[in-house]
C-alpha cells in the first residue's frame, strides 16, 4: 500500500468510525487533542461503556469530521486555534479562540512552554459572519454589556425587528485554564478546578475527582456517594432556581424575578452554613462533615419547599407570563439531536437523555426525566421547575442513606497516578466531561468540555427568526454560562 | 458637600470571572441587601458612573475592552478591583491569556474586594465605607 492510500484509509476510518457511533445512538462525550498529532473522539453507549476512536494529524493535518456531525465545528476551530491541527474540509475555519492579538506561532497547547515574547497591539475582532443584502442592518453588541453580565460579543444580523443571524463571539473570557492546569502538582490543581465555573464547580469537582478515583482504583464508600449526590443536587438547585429567577426578569415580571432571587438567596445562605461556600466551591473535596449537618439541610430543604411553593404558585397563574415565553426561542428536536444540544436545552426538545440515567453515582436513585417538548423558553422553563422539585426527593433520598456517625478524614489523591481517563456527569448545564492524561502525578493534558460550550451554536439557532427585543428572554432561558466554555 | 457621599454608580466590566463574582454583584441589587437603598446603583453606560467595578483576571481578549471602558468614566473616577481574580491573587493568575489582576493590566485600584468570591454584604460594606472618605 502506498502513503497515499494508507492516509485515505486513516482519513475514512476515522470518519465512518465516529459516524456509525453517532448512528449506533452513543453520546459524544468529548473531541480532544493532543500534543503528539493524536486527536481523539470519547463517545459513550447507553450501557455507560466508552469508546474511543483515534485519528493521527499527518503534515499537521486531519481529517474534519464537522461537514458529517456538526457539533464538532467549534471543538475542531479550537483544536485549529490552540494546536495548528487542521481540520481538511472544515467549512468555517475561522479563529474561534484566538484573536489577531496572538503571535502567529503561539499555539499554547502544543508546546510545553510558553514562546512568545507578547501579544500583538492590535483590536482583538475577529471576523463576523453577517447576512448581507437590502434592508438588512448588522448590530454589534459587547464585549463589555450594560449589566452585570459575563462578556460575549455578539453580531446580530437584523432584517426590521428580527434577527436573521446571530454570529456569537465568546472566548473574550479565555483564561488559559487548560494549558494553567498542566504541569501542575496534583493538589495544586483541585481550587483551580473547583473554580472553572461559578455555576457548575460541583460538577467540575466530581469529574476531577471521579477521574483521579478511577486511576488510583479507589473504592468510593457509599456513604460519601451519597454526599456527592446530594452536593450535585444542591447545585442544581442553586443553579436552576438563578436561571428560572431570570427568565422573568426577562419580560419584565419583576415580582417573580425578585422572589425568585430570594429564594436563590436563602438557599445559598444555607448551603454556606452547611457546607463552608455559598457556590459550594470545593465542597466535594471534604468528606467528612456530612453526617452531623444531617438536621440542618432538612430544615433547609424544608424552609426552600415552603417559599418554592408559594412561588410555584404566582407564576403558574399568570397566564401573561406563559404567553410570552410560548413560542419564543424555538428549538427543532432534530436540529437539538445535529448540534449536539445538552443538559435543559435538549430535554425541553422531547429527547430523555440525562447522564445521571448512566452516571454509576446514580445507581440507587431512579431518575426522573421531565416529559416536556416545544423546545421554547417555556418548554426550558418547565423543566427546570420539574428538575428542581426532583432534586428535592433525590436529596431527601440521599439524607435517609447518610449514617449517623461521622466520616474519617478525606481521601489524599496519591502523587504517582498515570494514565488517561474520561470523566463525566450532568451538571446544571448539561453533560459536563473532563479528559484528563496524568504521569507520575502531572497533569499532561486536561480537556474540559462543558454543558454550555455544545448550547452555545443551539443558542443562536434558536434567536434567528425572533424579534431582536426577545434575545435577553431566550438568551436567559439557556442561561449558559461563558466561563466554563471559554476556560 | 461631597456628591458621592450620597450616590455612587457602578460600572461593571467582566474581564474573565468564573461568574462566582457576577452572581455576589447581582445579590447586592436583589432585595436582600437593596444597594439602591443606599444610593449605590449599577449603570449602563461609563459616561454615567463614578466608578468601574472590575470582576476576572482581565483576560488578553477583554484587556483593550476594559481600557476603552475605563477611557469612558468622567473623572473624577475610581476603580474597584472585586474578587481575588481581579485582585490579583486568583487561580488563574499564570495562565497564559490572562494578566494577572486590574493592577497589572490597568492600573493600581483604588478599592479592592478580596474574596472567591467576596461575600456580597462585604462588597456592600467596603462601597459604603469608600463613599465616605
Amino acid at each position: 500500500m502506498n502513503e497515499a492510500t494508507q492516509a485515505e484509509e486513516i482519513r475514512d476510518n476515522w470518519i465512518q468510525d465516529n459516524i456509525s457511533r453517532k448512528n449506533a445512538g452513543d453520546v459524544l462525550l468529548a473531541l480532544t487533542g493532543y500534543r503528539d498529532n493524536q486527536i481523539k473522539t470519547h463517545w459513550l453507549s447507553a450501557d455507560g461503556k466508552m469508546k474511543a476512536v483515534t485519528t493521527t494529524c499527518v503534515d499537521a493535518q486531519f481529517a474534519s469530521l464537522s461537514p458529517s456531525m456538526p457539533e464538532v465545528a467549534w471543538d475542531e476551530r479550537e483544536i485549529h486555534d490552540l494546536f495548528g491541527y487542521q481540520p481538511v474540509g472544515h467549512p468555517d475555519l475561522r479563529p474561534l479562540v484566538r484573536t489577531p492579538r496572538w503571535p502567529d506561532t503561539f499555539f499554547p497547547l502544543q508546546k510545553r512552554s510558553d514562546d512568545f515574547a507578547q501579544w500583538n497591539d492590535v483590536e482583538p475582532d475577529n471576523p463576523a459572519k453577517v447576512v448581507e443584502g437590502e434592508g438588512i442592518t448588522i448590530m454589534k453588541v459587547g464585549p463589555t454589556h450594560a449589566g452585570i453580565i459575563e462578556s460575549g460579543h455578539f453580531v446580530f444580523s437584523i432584517i426590521g425587528e428580527n434577527i436573521l443571524h446571530l454570529d456569537a463571539h465568546l472566548f473574550q473570557n479565555h483564561r488559559g485554564v487548560e494549558k494553567a492546569l498542566e504541569s501542575l502538582p496534583i493538589q495544586e490543581a483541585k481550587p483551580l478546578i473547583s473554580r472553572i465555573c461559578g455555576a457548575d464547580t460541583v460538577s467540575h469537582q466530581y469529574n476531577f475527582l471521579s477521574a483521579m478515583e478511577n486511576l488510583a482504583g479507589r473504592r468510593v464508600p457509599e456513604s460519601v456517594e451519597w454526599q456527592r449526590i446530594i452536593l450535585l443536587e444542591s447545585e442544581r438547585i442553586l443553579s436552576h432556581l438563578n436561571d428560572l429567577a431570570q427568565i422573568p426578569a426577562g419580560v419584565g415580571f419583576t415580582v417573580a424575578h425578585q422572589r425568585g432571587l430570594a429564594m436563590k438567596e436563602s438557599w445559598q445562605k444555607g448551603l454556606a452554613a452547611i457546607f463552608g461556600h455559598r457556590f459550594l466551591f470545593d465542597a466535594m473535596y471534604q468528606e467528612k462533615m456530612m453526617a452531623s449537618k444531617k438536621e440542618q439541610l432538612q430544615q433547609l430543604l424544608v424552609s426552600l419547599e415552603t417559599m418554592w411553593m408559594k412561588w410555584r404558585k404566582l407564576v403558574s397563574r399568570q397566564q401573561g407570563f406563559h404567553d410570552r415565553m410560548h413560542g419564543v426561542g424555538v428549538v427543532k428536536r432534530e436540529d437539538a439531536e445535529q448540534l449536539g444540544a445538552v443538559g435543559v436545552a435538549l430535554r425541553a426538545t422531547g429527547v430523555s437523555v440525562d447522564m445521571r440515567t448512566i452516571m454509576p453515582l446514580y445507581r440507587h436513585n431512579r431518575i426522573h426525566i421531565p416529559q416536556v417538548t416545544g423546545g421554547d423558553v417555556e418548554a426550558r422553563f418547565q423543566v427546570r421547575l420539574q428538575e428542581v422539585e426532583h432534586s428535592f426527593a433525590l436529596i431527601r433520598n440521599a439524607l435517609e442513606h447518610l449514617q449517623g456517625k461521622n466520616q474519617e478524614a478525606s481521601w489524599r489523591i496519591p502523587d504517582d497516578l498515570t494514565g488517561e481517563v474520561v470523566s463525566y456527569s450532568e451538571s446544571p448545564h448539561g453533560l459536563n466531561v473532563h479528559v484528563v492524561q496524568m504521569k507520575n502525578g502531572v497533569i499532561e493534558r486536561y480537556h474540559v468540555r462543558s454543558g454550555a460550550y455544545r448550547n452555545w451554536p443551539v443558542l443562536a439557532l434558536a434567536v434567528a427568526g425572533n424579534a431582536v427585543a426577545d434575545f435577553p428572554l431566550i438568551n436567559k432561558s439557556f442561561e449558559l454560562c461563558y466561563s466554563c466554555a471559554d476556560r | 458637600m461631597n456628591q458621592r457621599k450620597k450616590s455612587l454608580q457602578l460600572r461593571h466590566v467582566d474581564a474573565g470571572s468564573c461568574n462566582a463574582c457576577e452572581q455576589e454583584l447581582t445579590a447586592l441589587l436583589s432585595k436582600d441587601l437593596d444597594i439602591q437603598h443606599y444610593g449605590i446603583d449599577v449603570v449602563a453606560s461609563p459616561r454615567h458612573a463614578d466608578a468601574l467595578v472590575v470582576t476576572g483576571p482581565v483576560t488578553d481578549t477583554m484587556q483593550p475592552a476594559l481600557k476603552k471602558v475605563w477611557d469612558a468614566v468622567p473623572k473624577p473616577r475610581q476603580l474597584i478591583a472585586v474578587g481575588d481574580c481581579a485582585a490579583g491573587c486568583g487561580v488563574f493568575q499564570n495562565a497564559y491569556a490572562s494578566h494577572g489582576g486590574v493592577e497589572s493590566a490597568l492600573k493600581k485600584p483604588d478599592l479592592t474586594i478580596r474574596g472567591c468570591p467576596p461575600d456580597p454584604a462585604k462588597i456592600l460594606d467596603m462601597l459604603r465605607e469608600m463613599m465616605q472618605n
